[in-house]
Formats: C-alpha cells, structure tokens, sequence
C-alpha cells in the first residue's frame, strides 16, 4: 500500500504546492499528515527525504511562494517539523538552507502569513515534532527561536498559547531528558548540570515565568500559572524545584493577594505541586500556601478553594480537615446551628440571604460532601448521621417543607423548587449511603426521597437522580424486613403514578429503575410477589404501547426483567404469554429501532438463563424471521446474537462442550440441527451472509464459520436431511454461482440463464440445485475467503492513504468547484 | 466596563462543527456542540479542555444551547452531557429535541460499525443527553436563572430551527444558527424583533453568494430527473432521514401529479413514516401554505412516494429512489449505488455534503472508477450531480437580517474566511458598525456601554415643567437634575428631597472653603472693607453685605480676613461656600488672588 501511496506523492506535492489550486477538503491534510505520522513511525525520515526529493521540492516551493494558503503553510511547518525529526532527516534539510528558511518567523511577517492563527500553530507544532534530538534544540536556540515562543504564550488564540505551553515544557522535559543531563530526580539537586549554552535556555524561559507572575496584566499572570502547572505536572528534577524556589515569592503574593478570577489556576498550579515530592519539603512552602489560600474560610474564594482542596488526592490531613470545616459551614449554616466563629457565620449568613451565592455555596458544600463519601473519607469531628440529616433536611426545603425553627432563614427562599441544589443534593444523598450508620436514617431518608418522586413539578432529572439514590439506598438495607413494606405499600403506587407522567423523561426514568431494581432483588420472592400483587406487572405491560419510542425499549426491558424474576412461579404462565404477545407486536409493527432492539435482547436474555427455551419456542422462530428482515442493522446484529444464543443452546450437550459428540450425541446434534432449522436459523445466517450491511455479514459469516465445522465433525450425520430451498432467497445467486462453477457439465446453459433472468431460468433452477443440503451449502460458499474479505474491509469510508491521496488528486482535476455546503 | 466574550471553538472561520462560547454580564453560555464527521477520532468533536482543565463543564457553563438538529451543531453533545460530564440545563425547540436524537442514533449506527472508532457515545448515552434537553417554543421568554434569559425566534433553515436572543440585564447577544431569509417548499423565512443586541453573531456560509433564485435550483432538479426518467434510467437521491428529502419529496410530488408521470418513486423503508410523523405533529413550525393545505390534505402524505423494498433496484424500467444515507457510505444507498452505477442511462443526485473518503466525496470530485471492498473495481458511468439545496441565508439575507436586528456590533461565524472577509468589509460600510470574525480559538471582546433606564418621578418633572422646561419628548433628550435612588432592583430619579425623605436620611451641608494670601497695609477692618467695595464694584448685580461681625457675605459665600502679629501687613481672606454657587466661590478666589485695586 505505501508504495503505491509514495508513488502518488510527486503529484500530490504538486497539487498542493500550486497556489492557483484550492486547498483539499479541510481534514484531508490532517488526514496526510497522520500517514506522515505513521510512515515516520516505522522507518527514519531520512529514507523517506532521499527517496522522495518532491518533498523537499514542495517545501522549497511553499516557502519561496508569498501566495500559498495559510492551510497549505501550516500543513508545510508541520510536515517540515515531521521529517526534521531524526537527525539524518534534519540535516537533509539544514543543509540547503530550507530549515531556516520555514522556520525564520520573520519570513512569515511579510506576507501577514503569521496574522493566521493557524500558521503559528503550524510553526509550533512543527517545533514540536522536530524536536527529538540534540541538533533541533541547538537550532531552536541559536536561532533565537525561544523569545518567539514565550511571545507566542500570550497569543490572542487559545489554541496557540496552549501549544507554545507545551512546547516550552517539552523543551524544559528535554533539556533534562536523562541523556542531556546528569542530573538526578532528587529534590533539591540543586543546580541544573547542562550543557552551558543550554543553560541560557532553561533560564531564559524560567524567567519568563517569574517576569509573567510578576507582571500586572491578568492573562500574562494566568498564562505564567498555566505554564508552571504544566512544567510541575510533566518535568523532572531539577527544573521542577529550581522553577519553584524562583516562582516562589511572586507566588505567595498571588495567593496573599487571593484575586477570584485566579483562584482555580493557583489551585491548579498547587495541585500539581501536592504531587511531587516538593511537598514534603517544608522549604518550599507548598503547605503554607494552601493555608494562605484557604484563608479564615468566609469568603466566595476561599469556599472554592476549600473544596478544591477536598479534592486533592495528596493533601495533608490537617489542611483537609480544615477544607472540610468551611466546607460544611454552609450546609450547616442552613440547617443547624453551626459551631464556628460568630464573625465568620454573619458573613456566611450574609452570602446565604442571597439566591445566588447562596445555590452556589450550597452546591460546593454538597458537591464536596459527595466526593469525600466517594472515597469513605472518616468524619471524626463531626458525625455522619448529623451531616446526612441535614442533606435530608436541605432536600426537604427544596420540596418546600421547612420546620419552623428555621423558616427566619432566608436561604429557605431561595431553595424552594431549586433544582440545582435538589440534583446536587440527591446525588450526595446516594453517596452517603456507603456510611453503613446511615441505615439507622432510612426511614427519614426514604421519606424524602418519596417526596420528590411524589411532586408533580419535581424536574425530570431530578426525577432521574432520585431514582439513583433510592437505589443504592434499598442495595444498602436489603436486609432489612421493612424494605419490602417500603417498596409494595409506599414506592410502587408513587412509580404507577410516574408511569402516567406527562413527560416522556419520567416515564423513561422510571422504567429504568423498575428494571434496574428487578434486577437488583432478583432471588428475593418478597419482591416478586409484591410486583405481581401490586398490579405494577400490568402497568408495566401498558406500558408497551407508550406513545415515545424510548419508553417502549425501557417498558421491554423492564418487562422482559419481570418475565425473568418470575419464571420460577408457577402463575407465571400468564405474564409470560401476554408479555410474549405484546412483544411480538413490537417488533413486527414499532416504527422505532429502539424497542424492536430491545425486544430481540430479552429474548436473548431468556435464552441465557437457566430456563427451559420450550417455553419461547412458539416465537423464536418469528423473532429470528422479524430481526433478520429488520431494515435496522443493528436489530439485524442483536437477532444474529440471538440465533448465536439459541445455536449454543441447543447444539450443546452441556453449556462448555461444542464438539466431539459420539453416537448417542449424534442423534441429539441431528436433533439439534432440525430444531434450529425449523427455527429458520439457517435462512436467518444465509440471508445475512448477503445484507447490505458489512457487520452483519461478519456476524453471519463467523456463525456459519462455526456451524460448517460441527457438521464436518459430524462424520455420519445424515445430511440430506437438511435440505434448504434456494429459491426465492437472498443467497439463491450467490450459491447457484458457486453450485454450477463445481458442476461445469451444467454450466453452460445454467450461467446464461441465470444472467438473462429468462422464464428458462426457472427450470434450470429447479433442474439443477432447487434444494442442496445445508452441509453442501457450507461447503460451496467459500466462507473463509468471505470471512477474510469482510475482516479486511476498509468499511464505509475508506480510509486508506491511497484513497486520500487519490481524493486530493481529483479534486484538482475537478474545474468545477463545489459550492462550500454544509450537512 | 463590562464586556461580552466571543470564542468559537468551531465555526471561526470555518464550516465545519459549530461550538460557539459566549461570557455575557459574568455567564458563560454554549451556542451549539456540534461534530465534525470527517474524522473518526477525537477530532471530531470540540476540545472542551480549552473550556476547563479540569473537566467540571457543570461548574462553568450556565447554559448549552442548540439551535438545530443538524449534526455539526448538536453531534458532539452527547459526548459532552455524558462522556466529558455536563450536568446543566440544554435548551432547544421541541422539533429539535424530537428530531435530533434521531440523527445522533443514525450517526453512532453507522460510526460504531467503523473499525478503528473509539471513544463514541451509545444509544444509552443519547437518551440520557436528550433527559437533560429542556424543550422551548418560539418567542417565549426563558428564565435560565435569576439574571439570565433566552428567547427563540423562528430560522427556517430546517423544521425546529432557532436563533436565539440571550440577555443578561441590559447586555443582549443573538445566535442566528444556521438560518434562511427567504421561504421554501415546506419552511417560512427567519424572522426576528428589532431588539437590538449588543452582538449579532451570524452564519455566513454564502457570505457571498447572492444565490441564483430558489426556483431556478427547483426547475434545474426536475428537468434533470425528468429527462434521465424518460430515457428510462434510474435516479438515486441519497439523503439524511429528516430534513431537505422532505423538500424534495414535495418538489417530485407536486411534479409527478402536474405531468402525470407514472414512473414510481421510492424513499427507503421506514424513514417516511418517521420523518412524517414528525412533520405532522410540528406543523405549526412548517410554512403558511403548507400549514393552509394540510386542513383538506396533507402534504406528507405522498401519492407517488411508496416504501423502498431492496427487491425493486433490479426491476427494469425508469424509477426514482430517495435512499438513505446521504453520503453514499453505508447500508441502502450505497448498495443501490453500486448495482446503477455501471449504466450511462442513470443518474445520482447528491444534495448535500459528503465527507473526504466517502464514495459520495469521490464521485462527486470526478472519480470514474472506483475501488471497492475486496478491491473489485466500479466503473462509475452513470451521470454524477450536485444539487445545493441548503438552506442557508445568502449575502443579502444577512444584511436583511442586520436591518431587522440593528444590532450594535457584528462577528461573523460558519463560514469561510476570505469571504467573511468581504462581507465584513460590506457590512462595516453600510451599517457603519463593528464587525468581527474570529478564528477558532480567538477571543473577540466587545465593550457594551448599556443604557439604563431609569424611571422619574412625577414631582421631579411637575417641578421642572413649573419652571418652564419643555414638555418631555423622547427625540429631544436633554439633562435633567435629581437625586438617583437605586432600590430593589430598580432605578428612579427623585428631587433630592424626597430622596432624604423616602430614604430616611437627614441633609448634611458640604461647604468649600478656601484661603488667599494678599499683603494690605491697612486693619484688618479696613482690609474687610476694601473687598466690600470691590466686591460691589465687580458683581453688580449680587446681594452683597457687610455683616457688623466681620464678615462680607455674597449669596452663601462668607469672606473673613485674618492677619497674624509677625506680620500684620499679610492678610490670609478665609472664603466658605456651599457647593451650589461652587462657580460662583472659584469666580471670588481667583479674583481676590489678583489683589485689591489701590
């Protein structure tokens, strides 16, 4: 393939290289510069250099030319940097002058190249893949190219600030790169052992972090953190605490100076400094700092900081428990009274009276008291049960309830229908449910969450959260005896209710925990029963007829998960008909793929479980005829899975044993093949075999793959007795070509038939193979050669270089251009 | 001075994936999420981390909002609800939250069938995206939170299609989408209020185009079709499930029945339904003729249109075959493809955009043979067309809607850049406003200067009428004096009596005071007496007296002159005036510095 590629690279470089041309498609240089990428992988840019002079060509014509698009330019940089990469490729390149020439940025001002975002992108993306040895870092340097990319750090773009970013760091990374330095990663080894001229450089860009956090202009600052945040997070020593002790004074004034809008970055810039070894060293004050920053805890900031802090995975437990305190206050604040300093509550109470700070506060505060319980974290000043009892409590307002010890606050206002608090505060309502103490709160916790599902104004996606909660609630009490009683006597008329909700959301919502739960207390006969008793089966059964093609596949598999608890019971023979009835009337009518999907996954799910198939006998068949005629693949793909279900089944003797079947196995594998013929299994794989749709001809292919080599096992299976009819199917040419290519006597008259579709054709048909064996059938298609094709299939859209190149090049013929549409 | 930011992640200076971030009155709003289908890697979609490092979306966005259910506006947001993690409030038209899950299932179906594609939402996925989607309808005013609103106003485009006003206080910025000023076969034309908004961020894909007239496209498409039908051969018509099939679709109908054509026309299985059923229950959102027709027919209920069954591609004789997917990539289309592609007689018409790598790209760049799985070659003989039916605004749709809107600044998005370049120049000098283009990854500051209204009391204006002011009219602003009180949420202008009254404040008396220096032989007494008559000699027309205490008072400004006992012949005049005659006492200070005349 590459070398048919190389061979279209003369013309390429050609097209692309011509400024009267349009650049190609806007990914299609992307595209090339990834096969670059991959050729550059495999072999050494100076094998591709030396046998392909068009490049060095097209790179000299790009530069010299003052009309080249700002696409094609930026494309060049990238490539030049690409091919610069190994040290043969680099000095190919130095050696003409040409290095020079792409990267000297004051070649780019004179056309205003350099105004276009994406020509400086290009140049530091091509800095970036060049350097990758000694000679390119030299070349940065002795060209003085390290001031433009410290200018580039504050460029107008997002895009290429962040690149120089990087690019300096890789730069930084290099210079202390194992075989650049003999340097030590040891905190502390205090002095940089570089090669003198490379000192310069290191200095030269540490300095230009101390002048940027230093400086007066807000995004200077910001992109000095950004920069440090990255070389502490992706350097090694000694450039990490060298930086640091540098950085460390106009740091301390930032942090004193505690600006809102840079409060994040410094918390970024420290957690990366929690992860290195500086932070066990107290010299370099990283501790200190997030103290400073978490201040006396009653400001907006400091909040913010606090549950950043929480966040950090290395942070010192005293400072944590510190965080957590003003982290909590607010929660408190709100709920209880808290124990904190008076000053420190009027100005907190303060924030709360207004809406908004006050939803903010809040949603720190629970946000962070979701991830500590995320990790189990032990609360030793304060219990666990007074923390959740105000979440419940907090939620409760949200619903608009207030006891009256609490209504003077105005927080209560605010909160009444607030659906960012209620999310937030379910969600860590779930978390909290990993304190196993908690469980002595169910009954208040329970309620609340009832009282959210029970509103009618409650939002569908608190809907949704309450849902999530309320099942890891009942996970955590299954043993408890009044569980059950919760769920028949309270939940379930709450969740018929949900059922009839207006918006397709809830009733979605809903049915997926009706599944998930099923599924959860599966075993337990106390909530089958209570499913059956309740009448939520036949809710559920309505459900199949929802309006919204969603809640159908939901209203399936909730169904389905009722069907499956209930098999041991012995009235279950209801259920399961209507259930397979109503089924049935989904896939063969639902206009939308999602329940006939679903329904097709039950089944296989039925199959998949330990019970008898006899009883979805009378359907299979119709399901595996419906699924395999679907015009959605993917219906096709699940029925496929289905019939790869029902051959495992039924052609075993035992759930791990496939082959070797011995005389008394071999009546049952004869067996075996009847049932699934009368199934239309085999219609099903064949019919496949042949579909418009590449995965599901894989599918079948490999299906038949196995098939083909049980039956050769087989040795004395009796093979005219599965005798398929060709005619009318979707394979009939496929396997009549093959069929005649092995009979050649009948050749002749049977091929021109066939091409001509005349009436003879018939009698041809039927005078040569109408009927032919499935084991026959196996034998004609050539499945192997099938199954490699499909494997090796580019697929929709080709992917392959050959196929991009190709595009560029045609494009350029085409005169006409294309009016720029979009979708 | 507050200040909106503009920073296309995607659109600037492009027409590839919209996703558009806007910083107004200290929220910060999404304007659309869209994908770009020629990569099937990251690529594709938008790279928030340029948003926030950290991935907390939830805590930065106050709001996402999509203007239609096209894929390179709303294709990458399931990846970012579900996969990056945003937990806030997504806003749409009900049309397009109907409409787009439907072509982000049809996406993922053929995406997750490609090999080497990772990182791709699920079906699960999309669902639990569109379970945040809070639909709206057109013109009603939504309260995101206390400070933030948005407003929908009616884009064509496609059915559902919105631009949106956001306004945070007094700061307003409008997102047209993708829009379409003039009105086709099943959609009206955009339309939007005078509202005037500090930014008007607008398409600009035929920036500039002035697009040959609807019609002609029309005549074009059906004498193309009808000639290759009478011939005999075949016509394919690739297209997405929803959307501009639905124009054609009517485009044939009304055809066929005019020329009473019997040649069958198919579209692929299942779609009409859905897309009909869709048509139908938004029909409120379809043009006025189409809304007038549908009470004695509907207009999706096609005579000539019959379901696709893959059995009909190999029956001789002339037909017409919509057939999806719209790229010739996959599944039916691209089979049908394959079978006509070999006969001159036939014809494909490609009515959209088809990604590099497709064999809709291919063909449409002029390819006659190409290589097909397994690497058996087609020869392509059948006649390749490109029929633009986009509905996009053209150079003179944009400057309409500039008219409509009066906005105060412009930036330009989804489009190219050498012509956005030229519209900006055009619009810059017509309407004599600023005009931006951002490229991607810029960031475009525009300072608002707000004008607040502030309410005026009556007793404010009786009293300035009372003095012969002119009645209030709005053409003829002009000062007006009073104190300004800002109390719940709300400005007023009031006398500065009834300020101190309703704010329960007592009036406090500033004064100035100022010393000169001057040398007088004379008493001090004397000196006193000497600016008495100066004083009388310069302001005529003023009260002046000479108080027996020692001082000289004119209007509220008092005069006292010291001196000290080292030197009786320096006298240090002590000036005092309240700050109404503040022109007034400068006018005296500076003349006694002058000195008394001898």
């Amino acid at each position: 393939m590459d070398s048919e590629c190389l061979a279209l690279l003369p013309a390429v470089c050609l097209v692309l290289a011509d400024p009267k041309q349009s650049p190609p498609d806007d990914t299609s240089l992307e595209k090339l510069l990834d096969w670059f990428k991959e050729l550059h992988s495999q072999s050494n840019g100076q094998v591709l250099l030396q046998h392909q002079p068009c490049l060095l060509e097209f790179i000299s014509s790009v530069c010299t030319s003052k009309t080249t698009d700002h696409a094609i330019l930026a494309f060049t940089l990238k490539l030049t940097g690409l091919l610069a990469a190994t040290t043969q490729g680099f000095h190919l390149l130095e050696e003409g002058g040409l290095l020079v020439s792409v990267f000297e940025r004051e070649a780019w001002c004179v056309c205003d190249h350099w105004e276009d975002a994406s020509v400086r992108s290009g140049w530091l993306q091509g800095l970036l893949n060049m350097l990758k040895h000694q000679q390119a870092l030299d070349f940065i340097r002795g060209n003085g190219l390290i001031k433009v990319i410290l200018q580039l750090q504050n460029d107008r773009s997002l895009f290429v600030a962040c690149l120089a970013n990087q690019l300096l760091v890789h730069i930084l990374n290099f210079l202390t790169s194992s075989n650049m330095t003999n340097g030590s990663d040891a905190v502390g080894s205090s002095e940089l052992s570089l090669r003198p001229d490379w000192v310069s450089v290191s200095s030269e860009i540490m300095n230009a972090v101390v002048e940027a956090l230093s400086s007066e202009d807000h995004p200077q600052v910001l992109q000095g953190l950004r920069l440090l945040s990255l070389v502490l997070s992706q350097c090694g020593e000694p450039i990490r605490s060298t930086l640091w002790k540098d950085v460390l004074v106009p740091l301390e004034v930032l942090v004193n100076r505690g600006s809102e809008s840079l409060m994040k970055t410094l918390i970024t810039v420290l957690q990366a400094a929690v992860r290195t070894p500086l932070l066990s060293q107290s010299e370099y004050k990283v501790e200190v700092l997030l103290e400073a920053m978490l201040g006396d805890g009653n400001r907006k900031e400091h909040f913010q900081c606090a549950a950043l802090i929480l966040k950090l995975e290395k942070c010192p437990e005293v400072l944590k428990r510190k965080a957590m305190n003003i982290i909590l206050l607010p929660l408190q604040c709100v709920s209880t009274q808290p124990q904190a300093e008076k000053e420190i509550i009027v100005v907190l109470k303060e924030q709360l009276s207004q809406k908004a700070s006050c939803i903010s506060l809040l949603m720190q505060s629970l946000s962070s008291l979701a991830e500590l319980a995320h990790t189990k974290y032990l609360f030793e000043d304060i219990s666990i049960h007074s923390v959740t009892s105000s979440v419940v409590l907090l939620l409760r307002m949200c619903s608009g309830h207030c006891p009256s010890s609490l209504l003077h606050i105005n927080a209560f206002t605010h909160l009444i229908g607030c659906c960012k608090v209620q999310r937030c505060g379910l969600d860590t309502l779930g978390a909290l449910s990993v304190y196993e103490e908690n469980v002595d709160l169910r009954k208040d916790i329970f309620g609340v969450l009832l009282d959210c599902l029970q509103s009618p104004d409650s939002h569908a996606t608190v809907m949704k959260k309450t849902f999530q909660a309320i099942k890891r609630w009942i996970v955590e009490c299954l043993p408890f005896p009044d569980l059950l009683q919760f769920i028949s006597h309270d939940l379930f008329p709450v969740l018929e209710k949900r059922l009839c909700d207006l918006r397709w959301e809830v009733r979605d919502s809903t049915l997926e925990f009706i599944t998930q739960l099923t599924a959860a207390l599966n075993g337990y006969s106390g909530f089958t029963e209570a499913l059956h008793n309740s009448g939520m089966v036949s809710v559920l059964l309505s459900s199949l007829a929802d309006a919204e093609g969603y809640v159908r596949a939901s209203a399936v598999a909730a169904v389905g998960e009722a069907v499956t608890v209930s098999f041991h019971i012995v009235n279950n023979n209801n259920l399961l008909e209507e259930a397979l009835v109503q089924m049935m009337s989904v896939l063969s009518q639902d206009t939308e793929g999602f329940p006939r999907r679903a329904v097709v996954k039950v089944f296989t799910s039925w199959l998949r479980g330990s019970h008898p198939i006899t009883a979805l006998d009378s359907s299979l068949s119709s399901v595996l005829s419906l699924g395999g005629n679907d015009f959605d693949w993917e219906v096709k793909m699940h029925t496929l899975e289905l019939a790869e279900m029902l051959m495992e089944k039924t052609l075993t003797c035992c759930p791990y044993a496939i082959q070797n079947f011995g005389s008394s196995e071999e009546t049952h594998f004869t067996q075996a093949l009847s049932r699934l013929k009368a199934y239309g299994l085999f219609d099903l794989l064949l019919n496949s075999l042949f579909d418009c749709d590449r995965p599901v001809c894989e599918k079948a292919c490999g299906l038949l793959v196995k098939l083909r080599t049980l039956t050769a096992e087989t040795a004395d299976l009796n093979h005219s007795a599965f005798v398929l009819n060709v005619c009318g199917n979707r394979w009939e040419n496929e396997v009549q070509r093959r069929c005649l290519k092995k009979q050649p006597a009948k050749a002749s008259v049977c091929v021109t038939n066939l091409v001509s579709k005349s009436d003879e054709e018939t009698d041809c048909d039927l005078h040569c193979s109408r009927n032919i064996s499935l084991y026959k059938i196996l034998q004609i298609l050539d499945l192997d050669d099938m199954q490699r094709m499909l494997t090796l299939s580019s697929d929709h859209v080709v992917n392959s270089p050959r196929s991009l190149m190709e595009d560029i090049l045609s494009a350029a013929q085409q005169s006409e251009e294309n009016i720029v549409d979009c979708y | 001075m507050p200040d909106i930011k503009v920073t296309p992640l995607g659109a600037g200076q492009d027409v590839g994936r919209s996703c558009i971030l806007v910083s107004i009155g200290g929220k910060n709003i999404m304007l659309d999420c869209g994908m770009h289908m020629g990569y099937n890697d990251d690529r594709r979609f938008p790279d928030f981390s340029y948003i926030t490092q950290n991935g907390r979306l939830t805590e930065f966005l106050d709001c996402v909002i999509i203007s239609h259910f096209h894929l390179d506006h709303c294709g990458a947001l399931p990846y970012m609800s579900e996969m990056v993690g945003y937990d806030g409030p997504i806003y749409m038209t009900h049309p397009t939250k109907a409409i787009c899950p439907i072509l982000l299932e049809d996406f993922r179906k053929i995406t997750v069938d490609k090999k080497g594609e990772t990182n791709f939402f699920t079906s699960q996925m999309i669902k639990d995206c569109m379970k945040k989607v809070v639909p709206l309808n057109l013109h009603q005013t939504i309260q995101v939170d206390e400070e933030l609103e948005i407003k929908a106003y009616y884009a064509g485009h496609v059915l559902g299609a919105a631009m949106f006003q956001i306004k945070v206080g007094l700061e307003s910025v409008v997102y047209t989408g993708d829009y379409n000023m003039t009105p086709d076969r099943h959609l009206g034309a955009a339309w939007i209020d005078k509202c005037r908004p500090d930014i008007l961020i607008s398409e600009s894909t035929y920036a500039t185009t002035i697009r040959d007239s609807k019609r002609c496209r029309e005549r074009d498409f059906l004498k193309k079709v009808h000639e290759t039908v009478e011939r005999g051969g075949k016509v394919l018509i690739p297209v997405f499930a929803l959307g501009r099939a639905q124009e054609l679709c009517i485009l044939l109908e009304t055809f066929w029945e005019r020329m009473n054509l019997k040649a069958p026309i198919y579209f692929s299985t299942g779609l009409t339904e859905k897309a009909n059923h869709y048509y139908k229950l938004f029909i409120t959102w379809t043009n006025q003729k189409i809304r007038k027709t549908f009470v004695q027919r509907n207009m999706f209920e096609f005579k000539h249109i019959k379901a696709f069954d893959r059995s009909y591609a190999d029956n001789p004789g002339p037909m017409v075959v919509f057939a999806t997917p719209g790229m010739l990539h996959a599944g039916q289309s691209l089979q049908i493809f394959k079978k006509w592609a070999g006969n001159e007689k036939n014809m494909v018409i490609m009515p959209g955009y088809c990604v590099q790598g497709t064999v809709g790209h291919k063909i449409l760049n002029g390819q006659k043979k190409l290589e097909m799985e397994g690497r058996a070659t087609l020869d392509v003989k059948l006649q390749v067309e490109y029929m633009s039916f986009s509905a996009h605004a053209d150079a003179k749709g944009i400057m309409q809607l500039i008219r409509m809107a009066e906005p105060r600044n412009m930036l330009l998005v989804h489009g190219e850049a050498k012509k956005m370049e030229f519209l900006k120049d055009k619009i810059e000098q017509e309407f004599s406003i600023s005009c931006y283009m951002p490229a991607n990854g810029e960031t475009t500051t525009v300072v608002t200067n707000p004008s607040v209204p502030v309410d005026i009391s009556l007793n404010l204006l009786k009293r300035e009428m009372a003095l012969g002011g002119p009645l209030p009219d709005a053409k003829r602003p002009r000062t007006m004096h009073g104190t300004l009180i800002m109390k719940d949420n709300s400005l007023r202008l009031v006398s500065p009596e009834q300020a101190l009254k309703e704010l329960g404040l007592s009036e406090h008396q500033l004064r100035f005071t100022c010393r000169v220096q001057l040398h007088d032989p004379h008493s001090d007494t004397d000196t006193l007496g000497r600016i008495y008559t100066h004083l009388k000699s310069v302001l005529k027309s003023y009260s002046i007296q000479h108080v027996p205490d020692g001082t000289v008072i004119v209007e509220s400004i008092v005069i006292k002159v010291t001196s000290s006992a080292e030197e009786p012949n320096l006298k240090v005049i002590l000036l005092s005036w309240s700050y109404q005659d503040e022109e007034l006492g400068s006018f005296l200070s500076t003349l006694l510095k002058k000195g008394l005349p001898s």
